[in-house]
């Protein structure tokens, strides 16, 4: 009888089990899915933002050796004698507006002090640190011409340095 | 496997840090399983026991559970379509059109939203009706009617100020051929609409009061009220369950020892 | 006879003295309660309140995902859409609107109800719960006829046809009660000679609510007309 009561006892025990982990199992599943749905809803698909592609006229209105920063956007087109490139002109410290200091040749920004390569200058290139606190060089944008022959510069997408772009 | 499972868990609850949280352990002694009700902020406003012929579906048919269930789910689903909605003119109706075809699973969730406020408040009837046909308004329960009823108008507020909402053609006239009824209160009728809709007529103003009416105020109240209520159920001797009922079923299946109510059964 | 009261003896004489207790019918519930089964809250409710729930979320949840919810176009005011409509839980009201001016509609009758269905619990008459017609038959019978028949004619004068069947309905079965008692041979018969008037007020309020409230969904087009439910407009 012994043997028998062990014997219910374990068929039991592994009937309750059984229902116990299919409910818990669902139930993973159907939290594993609602987490997975939720990140979805959460993340938007559609932002009220403007592009971050901009439209920066005709090459012609960059005369050589120029630095033009658009404060708008955010950026410097430099036009220098390897070609055109686009330097992102927000500092990579704590996202201060950096200002070209024509005088002394470079990029400065005001907030902490960091100074910035506009120039190539031995082995820097432009963006690369000078001094200051800020951790990275100052990305450079990607930047084309289009099909109107305007210069183009996407904000969001980085290019490796000394990528020029040739008119 | 499922033994170690158990194992695995009954460890868990051995460690320092679970106890930190649930200060009592937990396990499946009556102890614990009072300690669990008792212990906790939220659940103890149930008592540790209940009676069991109060669980009986047929003298419910859960209704007020069911209401509640609804009342969860559309503050859940409520949070989440905030996160898309600008109660603003004409900015709402451009939300919730972005809520059903941009959104992931905002569809999903509007629909979600709708069907239970309609179920919520047909239930709040439902539970209204059933509450008054098995009589358990009586006293001492007088009360928690109140309260019930003071429940419901909150349950058909919270639905009107949220139909308003979309702000689509629906909406609007919906709410303005329903506030324009405040307008036949005698006296007071006037500043009362003017209230509501914060000017004379459904524009910003009244999309901002009905917003903030329907996320804030009416759910707060409601909130508040609901746990009076669960309390008074508890504080007036639980659920109320007709004598005659089990009678009847205890009659059909052994001799009937509930004749006189303080003659208690002589067998366990 | 009808005693007030129920006489009942304590038996566990360990406890307590032999004691003769009287306890007037129907006092309050908490004295009836004396020694019942009692559950563990959790698992026994909790898990049962969990299961109904879920069991309604996944209701929801399927019909969510086959029925949209209404998007009509942006609110034009300027444009007033034939018919207008409220939410179908005001429905009722705005079919009582087209018969009684918004004072009346509006505000009194919702009023009133509200009111009534606060002050139920408050009356003796509630809580006693007897049959209606098995005490002082003949002044109620009476009462009941006059205020029926004014009922019907008051409904009939006002134009609100729809609401009539259902107050000849309750009508009627209030007759039945009235020529019923607890000895009739039909289980219908007992059962309605036991009803006392708040279930036969609450039954008349819940059918024309349902009534109303289906008229106002299903029967009303552009300018509140009298439609058919399967005609478009």
């Amino acid at each position: 009888m012994d043997e028998k009561d062990k014997q219910s006892d374990n068929k039991e025990l592994s009937r309750r089990t059984f229902f116990a982990k299919l409910g818990l199992g669902s139930l993973s599943v159907a939290a594993a899915g609602t987490a997975a749905f939720s990140y979805q809803y959460l993340s938007p698909n559609v932002l009220y933002e403007p592009s971050p592609v901009i439209n920066a006229g005709k090459p012609e209105s960059y005369p050589l050796d120029s630095v033009t920063q658009d404060v708008n956007s955010g950026i410097y087109i430099i036009h220098s004698q390897e070609g055109f490139f686009a330097l992102q002109a927000i500092c990579t410290h704590l996202g201060c507006m950096t200002a070209w200091k024509q005088e002394l040749g470079i990029i400065a920004c005001p907030c902490h002090g960091s100074k910035f390569y506009v120039h190539s200058e031995g082995n820097h290139k432009p963006g690369d640190k000078i001094e200051g606190p800020a951790p990275k060089p100052l990305p450079w944008k990607k930047m084309w011409v289009n099909d109107d022959g305007d210069l183009m510069v996407d904000r969001s997408t980085e290019i490796p340095a000394m990528q020029f772009v040739r008119v | 496997m499922p033994k170690t499972l158990e194992n695995y868990f009954d460890e868990l609850r051995q460690t320092k840090i679970w106890r930190s949280v649930f200060r009592s352990g937990s396990g499946r002694s009556t102890l614990h399983r009072s300690l669990a009700i008792q212990q906790n902020v939220f659940l103890h406003l149930f008592s540790t026991k209940v009676r069991k012929r109060m669980m009986s579906f047929s003298a419910t048919w859960y209704l007020g559970t069911l209401t509640f269930g609804t009342f969860l789910i559309l503050v859940i689903t409520g949070v989440l379509l905030m996160l898309y909605y600008h109660p603003s003119v004409p900015q709402a109706y451009a939300d919730t059109k972005d809520l059903q075809f941009v959104v992931s699973s905002g569809m999903f969730l509007r629909n979600l939203h709708r069907w239970s406020a309609h179920a919520m408040v047909f239930l709040v009837f439902a539970h209204m009706f059933k509450v008054f046909y098995r009589g358990a308004y009586r006293p001492p329960r007088e009360f928690n009617w109140v309260i019930g009823v003071v429940l419901l108008l909150i349950t058909l507020l919270l639905s009107y100020t949220g139909y308003l909402l979309p702000w689509d053609q629906l909406a609007y006239w919906a709410i303005t051929v329903g506030s324009n009824i405040a307008l036949a209160v005698p006296v007071i009728g006037n500043k009362i609409h003017f209230l509501l809709l914060g000017g004379n007529a459904v524009n910003a103003n009244a999309l901002l009061r009905f917003y903030v009416l329907h996320c804030v105020i009416l759910p707060l109240t409601a909130v508040v009220l609901i746990a009076v209520h669960f309390w008074r159920i508890r504080k007036d001797g639980g659920l109320y369950v007709h004598q005659s009922e089990p009678a009847r079923a205890k009659a059909a299946a052994a001799p009937a020892t509930r004749q006189s109510e303080i003659s208690k059964p002589e067998a366990k | 006879m009808d005693k007030d009261f129920v006489t009942g003896v304590d038996s566990n004489a360990k406890k307590s003295p032999r004691r003769v207790a009287f306890i007037t019918r129907r006092t309050s519930a908490a004295v009836k309660v004396t020694d019942e089964e009692q559950v563990q809250t959790y698992p026994e409710l909790l898990f049962r309140v969990a299961v109904a729930i879920e069991i309604l979320f996944i209701a929801l949840v399927v019909t969510a995902l086959l029925f949209n919810a209404p998007l009509e176009g942006l609110a034009d005011p300027s444009h007033t859409p034939n018919p207008a409509k409220a939410p179908w839980y005001f429905l009722g009201l705005q079919e009582l609107l087209h018969y009684f001016p918004p004072m009346v509609a509006g505000v009194l009758a919702p009023g009133l109800v509200v009111m009534a269905l606060i002050v139920i619990p408050y009356f003796n008459i509630n809580i006693e719960a007897e049959g209606l017609f098995l005490k002082d038959r003949k002044r109620r019978l009476t009462i009941f006829a006059i205020v029926s028949i004014a009922v019907t004619v008051f409904l009939i004068i006002f134009d609100v046809y729809v609401a009539v069947p259902g107050t000849l309905i309750i009508a009627a079965l209030m007759a039945i009660a009235a020529y019923s008692s607890p000895q009739s041979p039909s289980y219908a018969r007992r059962y309605l000679a036991a009803k006392p008037l708040s279930f036969w007020i609450m039954t008349w309020f819940l059918i024309e609510l349902v009534v109303l409230t289906a008229v106002g969904t299903f029967f009303r087009g552009p300018g509140w007309s009298w439609v058919l439910p399967w005609q478009s407009y």
